[in-house]
């Protein structure tokens, strides 16, 4: 029994990353249905700004994570306003544009720091374990745990509650009806990109402690969060969070039945049976596009 | 289609083909010579410098490549430098493949030095073999290799595990948990493991492998609580190894009491998992950086003025240095006008030669004849030879495997 | 359109001389240049096999490696079993497997082997658009499926080592006996071979694309709807185009794992899978002909800008493939097509056919 809690608590910590991770991603699609396949890279370059942030400035993570969202949330905007801007009119193109950028920012990164794996030491705070009977839980999972679900509150507040949000919402119903009442979609999609990003490097920092921070970091990262917004939903925060959370305790039930590469394996398996039978994902948004 | 579109084009267009157009002068290539007739030696560097695996293999290239400068500083062999002819194979077996014939046939190098992985060699194997030139892999592999175009430089299983395995057992306990990454050296080392622990009465509680660049060891931490083995048995490499270690320490297991005992996990790794995560934790292996020896004092000292105060040398990038030294002592053996990789092979096979670790000597199967060494790691992110080998270790690639011997004529089956 | 099928015809006469005569000769024959040139033109057929199913119909495969990759253990395991003699592969006996698997059997058999390179693939392509294409899936979904199932089916193979030898894949393997004909993969025959694969796909291709299968296979690109109320079976066409993409792709996978040597997951791979992508957009995905120059294009170029710059040519392939994507996106023969259009400046007549995504008008007539 003891097994099953830590196991569904082992689950709880990949969906929370998963969620993280994929929050950026979702919003990013949701909106503007850029397939950005440039979004672990935007993890990476959270994770160096973090070991940048720690090793010259000896910030530790958790203060550094707001210098962090603003850094790459500014990469994110050069990028939506050089390149992703001109190509909204081509999707199939934003998935190799993206993937194009994704190697340059790689390469930069490589270039520029070096490919040594970087470490990056968590708070000390934060280190230990709760114990609760059999129960074991690190402090640190749990930690981004409750961030995670700060991350996506704050945001369903800020597309809910706030005037971005309305233009936002408005924008992803219909773009030209809203330009119609004078609500700038090009502005607005920029600030989205760039807001996806920011959640990518926020991404990036938390996990620094728990894994480790080498250019290449990032490929493995965007295929699972992209097939996570896909089963979730188009343009669904529950939806991303739904997935989320089914897809982190799925791997973490079949890799303790029976190991995690075939856990993998059947996790992809169901995503495409899912996808094919309900191809609109988890929870689909009832706006016609 | 406007013209100012289409000029925009046709400056993209324009672009495109001049980075084609500099590659023009490359296309000719000259014919075919014989080896080292020129001024100068040519030796291959075949170690990925982008990609997964370039975090490694980008201390190997800088070792080797330190060596051949320091050889050519002191005057070259017999009179002529060494020309290091750099390729990159970001971390790719195909362009391995690619730049290996490259090297050997256009640039007719007279031996390359290359590979940290097993994919790597065997995919370079072919063409070394057909155009009979010299593959010098110094990495620590699974064995179950003979060929006679290849110097192996690494430890293979019975030379990391012979001494080490009645030691954990005799001071930690019989029951083993093995994790490692799921490809053949991990699956080969547990193998050799098991046939040990059958001798010395030991357990396997689980063998587990989890895929290549595997993160999140949630799980495994899990049923190591739950089973409570005396040593965790570890063959997991590169990021997974430093995500295990990270999360290892966060779930607050002790390693006095379930140490982890790595056979991969060396300076290179420690220097990402942290001082703190690492230390306690054991890893067998014929050389560390914090070896006291003039030999590896001069060794650390030249790699750091060269490289950075703060980079490591360890058992992969001493290889790597070493190996060039004993390809100079082969050449110098040598007729300078025969220089071939075949007659290079035959110079070094017996040859003994003073590495940062020891007395090395290269066996007539090609395998060399290590120290291996059992070292626990300090928070100061090096490794404290607990145990030592009393002499040279001989390498058996086919050890788990009676009936077959790797000897100076090849693979022969009894 | 007769107009466009000249151009395409003289096209492929310049591109089998420049490929058959011209590279040899520029290359005076060495066996090394060639060996390399070999393994160019065998990528090729992939990036135009790609061709065939984005640019003629729209259908984003980004699981393209997959079936290469299954087109290259075929010959793999061919070419094991040979090396083996009568013993189990070596890394068979290493994993403690006692007799072959069955599904290793048939392919000491070269005609086999030859056949399963190709139907394989393409039978697994069918399940693969049959599963799709009934639910009438379409357009991004198609694209992340298909990556979905290659990191599937990468895994898979990694996982099961005892079939496949892991992530090491098949090394060690002997020479192909074609018929009675020793290949030595660095001969000029060779080369003919693979070159002659090659020019035999392209007839293939353009023949596919001139034919009125193409032309559905177009109007679905266009408007899979419409299509339909035409009264065409839209999920078959895009079936059948699927498997014949897969198929050839498999037979480059078989080229490929002779050039080479070895068969690797490393060939079913994302990123693998993308250069192939990229390749077939650099050249122009409308053309199988552009599609294949595009493919040896980036390859000669890569190889010789590592040459050259030994540290940063991952980064100029990046740069120069997102100059491509947003300045040329429709490559190399659009830019083509333009100037030709640029350079005759006839206003467009009414023979003459209309550009790739001019909207049809009533009025005019093509």
């Amino acid at each position: 029994m003891d097994v099953v809690f830590n196991q569904a608590f082992a689950g709880l910590s990949i969906a929370s990353i998963l969620l993280i991770i994929a929050l950026g991603l979702a919003i990013i699609y949701g909106t503007m249905g850029v397939i950005n396949l440039a979004h672990g890279e935007f993890v990476m370059l959270g994770a160096y700004a973090t070991w940048a942030l720690q090793t010259y400035a000896g910030l530790g993570v958790v203060t550094a994570l707001p210098l962090v969202f603003v850094a790459v949330a500014a990469v994110g905007w050069i990028i939506e306003k050089v390149i992703v801007q001109r190509l909204y009119t081509r999707p199939l193109d934003t998935i190799l544009a993206t993937w194009g950028i994704g190697i340059i920012l790689q390469q930069a990164v490589r270039l520029g720091v070096g490919a040594d794996s970087r470490f990056v030491s968590g708070p000390h705070w934060l280190s230990g374990n709760i114990e609760i009977g059999a129960l074991v839980m690190s402090n640190y999972r749990l930690f981004v745990i409750a961030f995670s679900i700060m991350v996506l509150g704050a945001t369903w507040l800020l597309m809910t509650r706030t005037e971005f949000g309305m233009k936002l919402r408005a924008v992803i119903q219909n773009r030209g009806i809203s330009e119609c009442y004078g609500i700038e979609a090009k502005n607005v999609y920029s600030v989205t990109f760039a807001y996806g990003a920011g959640l990518a490097g926020i991404a990036g920092a938390l996990i620094t402690p728990l894994f480790s921070t080498i250019p290449t970091m990032g490929t493995g990262l965007v295929v699972d969060a992209f097939l996570v917004v896909i089963v979730g939903g188009l343009g669904s925060l529950m939806g991303t969070a739904a997935a989320a959370l089914l897809i982190g305790e799925v791997t973490a039930l079949f890799s303790i039945v029976i190991n995690d590469t075939l856990g993998r394996i059947a996790v992809l398996a169901g995503i495409i049976l899912l996808i094919r039978f309900r191809p609109r994902g988890l929870f689909p948004s009832d706006i016609r596009h | 289609m406007k013209r100012r579109e289409f000029l925009g084009h046709a400056g993209a267009f324009g672009t495109v083909g001049l980075a084609g157009g500099l590659s023009v002068p490359a296309l000719l290539s000259g014919a075919g010579r014989a080896y080292a007739a020129g001024d100068d030696i040519p030796v291959g560097l075949l170690f990925s410098l982008t990609g997964a695996v370039a975090v490694v293999e980008h201390t190997l290239h800088d070792a080797a490549l330190m060596a051949i400068d320091e050889i050519n500083a002191a005057g070259g062999v017999h009179g002529k430098q060494l020309r290091a002819i750099v390729e990159d194979p970001a971390s790719d077996p195909a362009t391995y493949s690619d730049r290996a014939r490259r090297l050997m046939i256009r640039d007719k190098c007279v031996s390359v030095f290359g590979s940290y992985t097993s994919a790597s060699r065997q995919a370079v194997l072919p063409v070394t073999e057909q155009r009979e030139n010299l593959y010098w892999y110094p990495t620590l592999y699974e064995g179950r290799e003979c060929s006679r175009n290849v110097m192996y430089g690494g430890a293979v299983p019975n030379q990391q595990q012979d001494i080490l395995l009645p030691w954990l057992v005799e001071n930690f306990g019989k029951r083993i948990y093995m994790i490692g990454n799921n490809y053949v050296y991990p699956k080969e080392e547990n193998n050799y493991c098991r046939i040990l622990l059958n001798e010395l009465g030991g357990e396997v509680l689980h063998e587990e492998y989890v895929p290549l660049g595997h993160s999140d060891f949630s799980s495994v931490i899990n049923r190591i609580r739950a089973q409570e083995p005396d040593v965790i048995f570890s063959t997991l490499v590169g990021d997974s190894d430093v995500a295990f270690a990270r999360q290892y320490r966060a779930a607050e297991l002790d390693p006095e009491k379930m140490p982890v005992c790595s056979l991969t996990r060396s300076e290179v790794e420690v220097k990402a998992i942290g001082g703190d995560a690492a230390a306690g934790h054991f890893s067998s292996a014929p050389y560390f950086m914090s070896n006291d020896t003039p030999e590896n004092q001069r060794f650390v000292e030249n790699y750091k003025s060269r490289y950075g105060a703060d980079s490591v040398t360890h058992f992969v990038s001493e290889a790597a240095y070493f190996q060039v030294y004993q390809f100079k002592a082969a050449l110098e053996k040598l007729d300078p006008a025969n220089l071939s990789p075949t007659a290079i092979r035959d110079a070094a096979v017996g040859m003994s030669m003073m590495a940062p670790q020891g007395e090395i000597l290269i066996d007539p199967n090609l395998h060399t004849h290590l120290w291996p060494k059992v070292g626990q790691w300090q928070s100061d992110g090096q490794a404290k030879v607990i145990l030592q080998s009393e002499g040279r270790i001989t390498p058996k690639p086919y050890a788990a495997y009676p009936g077959q011997d790797c000897t100076g004529d090849g693979l022969v089956k009894s | 359109m007769n107009t466009k099928l000249s151009y395409d015809i003289i096209g492929l006469t310049l591109f089998a001389g420049v490929i058959l005569f011209g590279v040899p000769a520029l290359f005076s024959y060495d066996g090394f240049e060639l060996n390399t040139f070999s393994r160019y033109l065998s990528l090729a057929i992939v990036s135009m096999a790609l061709a065939l199913s984005w640019g003629t119909a729209g259908l984003l495969n980004l699981g393209q490696a997959a079936t290469f990759g299954m087109g290259s253990y075929a010959m793999a395991m061919h070419l094991k079993l040979k090396a083996s003699g009568d013993g189990l592969p070596d890394f068979m006996g290493w994993n403690n497997v006692e007799t072959l698997p069955l599904i290793w059997g048939p392919f000491q058999s070269l005609t086999f082997t030859l056949l399963a390179g190709l139907l394989i693939p393409a039978a697994v392509g069918g399940l693969i658009a049959i599963f799709m294409f009934r639910a009438r899936i379409a357009g991004v979904f198609v694209a992340i499926i298909t990556l979905a199932f290659l990191v599937a089916f990468q895994l898979l193979v990694i996982e099961q080592q005892g079939l496949t030898g892991g992530q090491n894949g098949l090394t060690g393997l002997a020479q192909l006996v074609l018929f009675g004909w020793k290949i030595d993969i660095y001969s000029v025959s060779f080369y003919y071979m693979v070159g002659g694969c090659l020019v035999a796909a392209l007839i293939f291709g353009l023949y596919l694309t001139h034919s009125k299968f193409g032309l559905v296979l177009r109007a679905i690109r266009e408007d899979a709807e419409r299509t339909r109320y035409f009264g065409y079976n839209v999920a078959n066409y895009q079936t059948v185009i699927f498997c014949i993409s897969a198929g050839l792709a498999g037979w480059a996978g078989m080229l490929y794992a002779l050039v080479l040597e070895f068969a690797s997951p490393t060939y079913m791979s994302v990123s693998f899978s993308l250069a192939i992508v990229i390749w077939c957009a650099v050249g122009g995905r409308e053309s199988v002909l552009a599609a294949a120059v595009g493919a040896i294009l980036v390859n000669l170029a890569e190889g010789r800008l590592s040459d050259v710059f030994v540290e940063g040519w991952h980064m100029i392939l990046g740069v120069m493939f997102l100059v491509v994507v947003m300045f040329m996106p429709r490559g190399i023969y659009g830019l083509l097509v333009d100037a030709g259009r640029v350079l005759r400046r006839k206003p467009a007549s009414t023979k003459e056919a209309l550009p790739f995504d001019t909207p049809l008008n009533p009025k005019q007539e093509s």
